[in-house]
């Protein structure tokens, strides 16, 4: 016999039901310590969150010293030259300092403005991680799910939907557009074939690059060896590589060889181990590499944090039920996408029964212990002493239809 | 973890970073000084009023000078410092935070067409409507059309709720009257109600009185008490407040109404009440942290963890993401399954058909003891359990 559908919930699941387009006020007040204490746990996800601000921050800063450094080296030595000039053209030079120094202190102010707005951005998160309590963790929490979205659109390179999307709940502080825009450029770039930007970001992170033993730089020297030899500019290919392989010799000395022999054998070589250097998805690649070190760069996880959050989601939530065809609505792998999805994850493990009563959706534990009728079918004590005072003692199992006295139902101990 | 700490040393880089600013304008400024001096020291060198004859030493001077001073390497002190806060800061983000929590990923095939449609339906879901359409644009996805309507037309009734204007909800339980009967369902009759109330509120009495005509009669039979009140509330227009009915005035009907309304439609949709992505991503992040445990402890076994067909540990989520019963036997500790289902004995404990068969030593005819109570019982009477 068909299972009849459920009798209507009498009791709203305050907890579950969180805000949706309606935005309904929580109908209870005091949130179970349980779920504060999980959101304090929660947070301590967030490293990415708090480190790359801070990161754009320091590089800043390092920039900013860099150039003022740079500049002043440059009047100081400016300075001792002025010493063979004639006494007209030494105060013109010494003039000319002065004036360099005036705008330097202008850069500095300039400087130090961005700096502090970076301050401020990072301070605004430490803020925003302070202010989760419990009364808005709802609200908490859709923030953050609209921060894991955005993180994902500028992932994929979705600039515009990440914009909007941002914009729409004003969590632009909180979110890392500028960085990954400064990304963009780069990656644009290599779609078209074009190194320059890769090369200028090289440059301007040379320090960290090189702590972290990266070989991006060289990659890109690699592949515009290989663009000249690909377009006959043999002699320029090897001026090129003169100047700019042969300082990464020592480290790659095999990989240089491989890719100098292509001057050999040409862009229409048949060998295989050469003819795919030649190929268009070298700079798919570069594009890859250039994400990998750019978050690496910035301590950002390589992939998108909704995949990782994802997959712990359904790894946590998937049991053999789920794939059943009564699955209830509200498992999110009663959907075929989030199925597939799990396909290939691992199942939830329990140490300890937990049963759910199929009519009111509540845990059937001590306090609220579960009933079997004659059929085996087992329901709460809550769900069916209701439905026997609505009824006059009787049962009807929503199930099988079949009609019982409260009488007959026996208790079950489940420990 | 402690932010109290964390901000401290924030604050030290604020403080650092301030005054090495400072110092560099410190430092410019001097030397912008000197050379002022050094010129007007040439200027009147050139009226002959400095002892000094020649341009060339009072520059000469001035390098001296600003040897003395070295401006750049008094620099040193505060950079040091600064660098020292900087990566003070780091290195406790890095201890206080989990540096990264993409540890436990697995490198599975996760299908990017998948997850964009699971986030397109949850942009349409969430009322976000525009950011759907741009983003199925950005992604190239194909639109759901059927999903999105559906969404739209729930979305426009419960915006208009939020104005108070029940016409379109009311228009939707009209339509879908068998459906919402055959559920058990007596939305219709609330919304009606509500209306009513509204009427009689701001209308006139007669307007109220034809509206209860009009759409009562179906529910009278059902909901007879219900409407008897109701109409008892003609009674008292215009001091509806001083009436024994006075609680149908109170505005938070129209919050309950309209979430009561939201899981009707996602009800008749065959949809979720929540989005799916949200509940997810919800247990995701609660789950996570015990996985990332879980990965370290497993830190050499890389190949066990990607083709592992279960978790080894519980992953504890809270009771809203308990959608099915697990039972799990006392004395196996393994989950139950068609295979091997739950099984109430006559003592009242459950236990799994499997550990039933073996502690009966697989004789269906004698009886055993319960492992939890003095209890014999007999393999025939064990009853098969359906949570």
């Amino acid at each position: 016999m068909e299972p009849l559908p459920n009798g209507n919930s009498t009791v709203t699941n305050a907890t579950t039901a969180s805000a949706t387009a309606t935005s309904l006020p929580s109908l209870h007040a005091g949130v179970p310590s349980s779920k504060l204490s999980q959101l304090t746990e929660s947070l301590k996800l967030e490293h990415q969150f708090l480190r790359v601000p801070f990161e754009h921050y320091k590089k800043t800063i390092r920039a900013n010293h860099r150039a003022v450094e740079k500049e002043v080296s440059a009047v100081m030595s400016g300075l001792s030259d002025a010493g063979d000039l004639s006494q007209d053209d030494a105060v013109q030079h010494l003039n000319s300092l002065v004036s360099r120094l005036q705008g330097l202190k202008r850069k500095l102010e300039d400087g130090s403005r961005a700096e502090n707005l970076q301050a401020q951005r990072c301070r605004a998160r430490l803020d925003h991680l302070e202010s989760a309590d419990a009364d808005n963790i709802s609200e908490w929490n859709n923030t953050r799910l609209k921060r894991i979205l955005v993180d994902y659109m500028l992932r994929m390179s979705y600039y515009d939907t990440a914009t909007k999307l941002a914009e729409s709940s004003s969590i632009q502080d909180l979110v890392d557009i500028e960085i990954f825009y400064e990304a963009k450029k780069v990656i644009d770039a290599l779609r078209n074939k074009e190194v320059a930007p890769a090369l200028a970001w090289c440059a301007d992170n040379k320090s960290r690059l090189k702590k972290a033993k990266s070989k991006f730089e060289f990659q890109l020297r690699l592949q515009e060896f290989i663009e000249l030899v690909r377009s006959d500019n043999n002699v320029r290919a090897v001026m090129y590589a003169r100047k700019y392989l042969a300082p990464w010799a020592a480290t790659y000395m095999k990989e240089l060889q491989k890719v100098f022999a292509t001057l050999a054998f040409t862009s229409n070589t048949g060998c295989e181990i050469y003819k795919v250097l030649f190929e268009p998805k070298q700079w798919d690649y570069l594009m890859d590499q250039f994400k990998q070190e750019f978050c690496r760069l910035y301590g950002m996880t390589l992939e998108p944090l909704l995949n990782i959050y994802l997959q712990a989601g359904l790894s946590a939530l998937k049991t053999p039920f789920c794939y059943e065809d009564d699955c209830t609505k509200e498992d999110p792998l009663s959907q075929e996408s989030f199925r597939k999805l799990a396909m290939p994850l691992p199942f939830s493990k329990q140490h300890h029964s937990k049963l759910v009563c199929y009519i009111t959706k509540e845990l059937m534990d001590t306090e609220n212990p579960p009933l079997v009728l004659p059929n085996g079918y087992v329901y709460s004590t809550k769900a069916l002493e209701e439905m026997a005072t609505n009824n006059n003692g009787k049962i009807t199992c929503p199930r099988t239809g079949l009609v019982y006295n409260y009488t007959e139902v026996t208790k079950a101990y489940i420990s | 973890m402690e932010l109290n700490s964390i901000k401290d040393a924030f604050d030290c880089v604020i403080k650092k970073q301030a005054l090495s600013t400072s110092k560099f304008e410190e430092a410019i400024e001097q030397i912008i000084q000197e050379i002022d001096q050094t010129l007007s020291g040439i200027q009147s060198a050139l009226n002959g009023l400095s002892s000094q004859p020649d341009h060339k030493s009072i520059l000469g001077e001035l390098k001296t000078k600003l040897k003395e001073i070295a401006p750049l390497g008094r620099l040193e002190g505060t950079q040091k410092e600064l660098n020292i806060a900087l990566s003070k800061y780091t290195k406790l983000l890095e201890k206080q935070f989990n540096p990264d929590i993409s540890k436990s990923y697995r490198n599975v095939d996760f299908d990017s067409h998948t997850v964009n449609q699971i986030i397109a339906g949850h942009f349409y879901r969430e009322g976000l409507f525009d950011i759907g359409d741009c983003f199925i644009n950005e992604a190239h996805e194909d639109v759901i059309f059927v999903r999105k309507t559906r969404f739209l037309e729930m979305y426009e009734i419960l915006e208009s709720m939020k104005s108070r204007d029940l016409g379109p909800a009311l228009k939707w339980a009209t339509t879908n009257h068998e459906k919402l009967q055959q559920n058990g369902s007596d939305i219709e009759l609330k919304l009606h109600r509500l209306q009513f109330m509204e009427i009689l509120q701001h209308g006139s009495r007669d307007e109220a009185l034809k509206y209860g005509r009009t759409y009562f009669a179906p529910f009278a039979t059902e909901h007879f008490s219900e409407i008897q009140k109701l109409m008892a509330c003609l009674l008292w227009a215009g001091k509806l407040d001083l009436s024994p009915y006075s609680e149908f005035l109170s505005p938070t009907h129209w919050a309950k109404l309209a979430q009561e309304l939201a899981q009707e439609l996602c009800n008749l949709l065959g949809e979720s009440y929540e989005s799916p992505l949200r509940v997810t991503i919800g247990a995701g992040v609660q789950g996570l942290p015990t996985l990332l445990k879980l990965m370290n402890v497993m830190a050499g076994k890389k190949a066990e963890w990607e083709c592992m067909k279960q978790l080894p540990v519980p992953v504890d989520l809270g009771t809203e993401y308990q959608f099915h019963s697990i039972f799990v036997c006392p004395v196996s500790r393994e989950q139950a399954s068609e295979d091997n289902p739950a099984m109430l004995m006559s003592c009242g404990h459950v236990l799994c058909k499997q550990s039933i068969a073996k502690l009966s030593k697989n004789n269906s005819t004698r009886p055993f003891k319960c492992p939890y109570c003095p209890t014999e019982v007999e393999v025939g009477q064990c009853r098969r359990l359906y949570f």
